[in-house]
């Protein structure tokens, strides 16, 4: 706990506690496995603004997918301390994590990750399943959604009758369906071609800019991160300075 | 949506694969259903309210060793017993040795016999005739609509026990509670021809005057003959059936047996099923924790599937049961009478919900316990 209060205070600092959605303190993550170890983050620190559009990019094997994983509960730090919306979410148990997650992330990856069972409407209702919403609500919840990426007329196609460019508009309605405060992207045009690429570009750029999401991308492409705000570096799990 | 409809479609999502497990489920709650049912009916159904009445009195020794008749009236005698006929199997050949003209023929005495058998049903009419006419006999309405037979029709048997042929006249049909396709005579038609038979009978049946003194009565009866030549044997009619059932082994034990077997074997098959068509969807799992999926929703997702999939097999398999014992019944005889009832359709459904929650349970906890980022690193 008194680690938790150090950092707060550390924070109200020159930009409020409350404008800070990610702010991590010296964050390092090392897999072990068998004899070998492998230092995936090392001493990590960062700031995230809300309203921020944070490009993340490096090399392959430079931990970017590691931060990301920290930031949206999916993995613990191995040390450091690490306030995503001011909570201190490794206190949590694992329903709490779970809970959390739905509630304040939407979490984008390369491959889509559809459901292959159920039809884009389904896919983008299945994180309102366990929320306390009416039938009728969560309709109306998930049309919003996928007309906002532009597929009202695709909302009754399985995954495989889609290209890559509207699966993955599919799972950015998925991401953004409950609402959330942060928005994480796994090089999310990395399976697609320029012109799905700039499309779902396009529309982060609108959820940062007209909904006040706080996004964090991971790309390894310069036209992805000149979306960005703000583009970080990292190599061999140190973050590099801004402009380093 | 909800989550059941998520349950469902994952459950039906490799067609193959459930329609494979669906139907070695449901083959094998076929199997159980049938063999509850015939349980049910040899050892927990008491019968008839007058066939649990009913007291079979044979030689202790064998079937095959005649009674003297004057135990019929020793028997009569006995506190508690209402009414006493003798029952003897003739054995006759109708037509041929064909497997399909092979029923039961006893004789018996026609003036009693419906006062111990007194939940057969005749026309009164057809009941005097029987008595009236010593080569009468009566069959019951399965076998007469079997043979196309009609009251005044007359059928010959060729003596196989006894040196004589039977030459007898339809006189009645009567209406048993179950159709046994057995066929009633005068005894004294055979009495008359064959000299050694005078004076015996095969067994007695006889009737109690309520089902809580047929344990009783049955002592008595046993202990009066006990120091006898022909020391005898008595038991409730039910009883006395399932004594030739199990001349065939041990037939509970052999039930049981394949019962269990059957059980064992699906719980594997769907074990492995489930265990298999879970591990393939290990990033699955993982996107939905990441979704926010908690732990025991997992869990009750995939132990609904494997529920979901045996229920649907354990629901064919049992109504599938029903049409066959159905249709098997009809065709009289042995099983005449069998029906698979409301509860054992239950414990059949039962057994197929609790294999789907034992054969996906550990899959399922293993899968609800996935660690995220190994999950998302599968590949697959
Ligand atoms: N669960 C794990 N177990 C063992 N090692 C891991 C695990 N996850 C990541 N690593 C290792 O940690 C390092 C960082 O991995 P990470 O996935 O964060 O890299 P990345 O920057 O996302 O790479 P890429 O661009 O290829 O996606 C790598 O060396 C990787 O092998
Ligand atoms: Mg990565």
């Amino acid at each position: 706990m008194s680690a938790v209060s150090e950092i707060q205070n550390a924070g109200n600092g020159a930009v409020g506690n409350r404008n800070i959605v990610v702010q991590a303190r010296g964050v390092s993550k090392i897999f072990r496995r068998d004899a070998f170890e492998v230092t995936a983050l090392d001493n990590v620190s960062i700031d995230i603004a809300a309203g921020e559009f944070v490009a993340l990019m490096g090399p392959s094997g430079s931990g970017k997918t590691t931060l990301l994983n920290m930031i949206a509960a999916i993995d613990r730090p191995t040390s450091g301390q690490l306030l995503v919306l001011s909570e201190d979410i490794f206190l949590l148990n694992d329903e709490q994590t779970a809970r959390w997650r739905n509630e304040h992330v939407g979490y984008i990856f390369q491959t889509f990750n559809l459901m292959p069972v159920l039809t884009a409407f389904e896919n983008v209702e299945l994180p309102l399943l366990l929320t306390n919403l009416t039938q009728q609500q969560r309709r109306d919840h998930v049309t919003t959604a996928l007309r906002l990426v532009g597929l009202g007329d695709r909302m009754h196609h399985l995954p495989r009758q889609l290209s890559g460019g509207q699966e993955q508009r599919v799972a950015i309605a998925r991401a953004i369906v409950t609402d959330p405060t942060l928005i994480i992207a796994d090089e999310p045009t990395g399976d697609l071609d320029s012109h799905s690429a700039t499309e779902v570009l396009e529309i982060l750029k609108r959820l940062n800019e007209n909904f006040q999401k706080t996004v964090v991308m991971v790309t390894h492409d310069p036209h992805a991160a000149s979306y960005a705000h703000v583009v970080r570096h990292l190599e061999k799990g140190m973050l590099l300075p801004i402009g380093g | 949506m909800t989550l059941t409809h998520f349950v469902t479609k994952n459950a039906f999502r490799n067609k193959r694969r459930s329609l494979l497990t669906v139907g070695s489920i449901t083959f094998s709650l076929l199997l159980l259903t049938l063999m509850m049912t015939i349980w049910r009916s040899f050892y927990l159904d008491k019968g008839s309210e007058d066939s649990a009445q009913r007291l079979m009195t044979r030689h202790k020794v064998s079937l095959a060793n005649f009674l003297p008749e004057f135990y019929r009236q020793r028997i009569r005698s006995i506190p508690g017993v209402t009414h006493v006929v003798p029952i003897t199997w003739f054995g006759g050949k109708y037509k041929d040795d064909k497997a399909e003209n092979f029923f039961a023929q006893f004789g018996t005495d026609p003036t009693e016999f419906f006062k111990v058998y007194t939940d057969y049903k005749i026309p009164p009419e057809q009941a005097a005739a029987w008595q009236h006419d010593r080569a009468g006999a009566i069959v019951d309405e399965h076998m007469a609509k079997k043979y196309g037979w009609k009251v005044g029709d007359k059928i010959t048997l060729k003596g196989t026990i006894f040196p004589m042929n039977l030459e007898l006249t339809i006189r009645g049909i009567y209406n048993p509670p179950t159709s046994t396709d057995t066929l009633y005579f005068d005894a004294k038609y055979v009495e008359e021809s064959v000299r050694w038979f005078r004076g015996s009978a095969g067994l007695f049946a006889s009737l109690a005057d309520s089902p809580q003194s047929v344990g009783r009565v049955a002592t008595t009866i046993d202990d009066a003959f006990r120091n006898s030549p022909q020391p005898t044997k008595t038991e409730s009619e039910k009883a006395f059936l399932l004594g030739f059932i199990s001349m065939l082994g041990n037939v509970k034990a052999f039930i049981l047996f394949i019962c269990g077997a059957v059980v064992f074997a699906i719980l594997l098959v769907s074990a492995n099923t489930m265990a298999m068509s879970i591990r393939e969807r290990t990033r699955e799992v993982a996107v939905l924790k990441t979704l926010g999926f908690p732990r025991k929703t997992i869990l009750a997702l995939f132990i609904g599937e494997g529920v979901t999939l045996a229920l649907v097999g354990g629901l064919i398999g049992s109504l599938g049961a029903t049409g066959l014992v159905g249709l098997v019944a009809k065709g009289g005889g042995f099983f005449a009478g069998l029906s698979v009832t409301p509860g054992t359709m239950g414990v059949a459904l039962l057994v197929a919900g609790l294999v789907g929650f034992l054969s996906s349970f550990a899959p399922s906890y293993t899968a609800s316990r996935l660690n995220i980022v190994e999950g998302l690193r599968h590949i697959g």
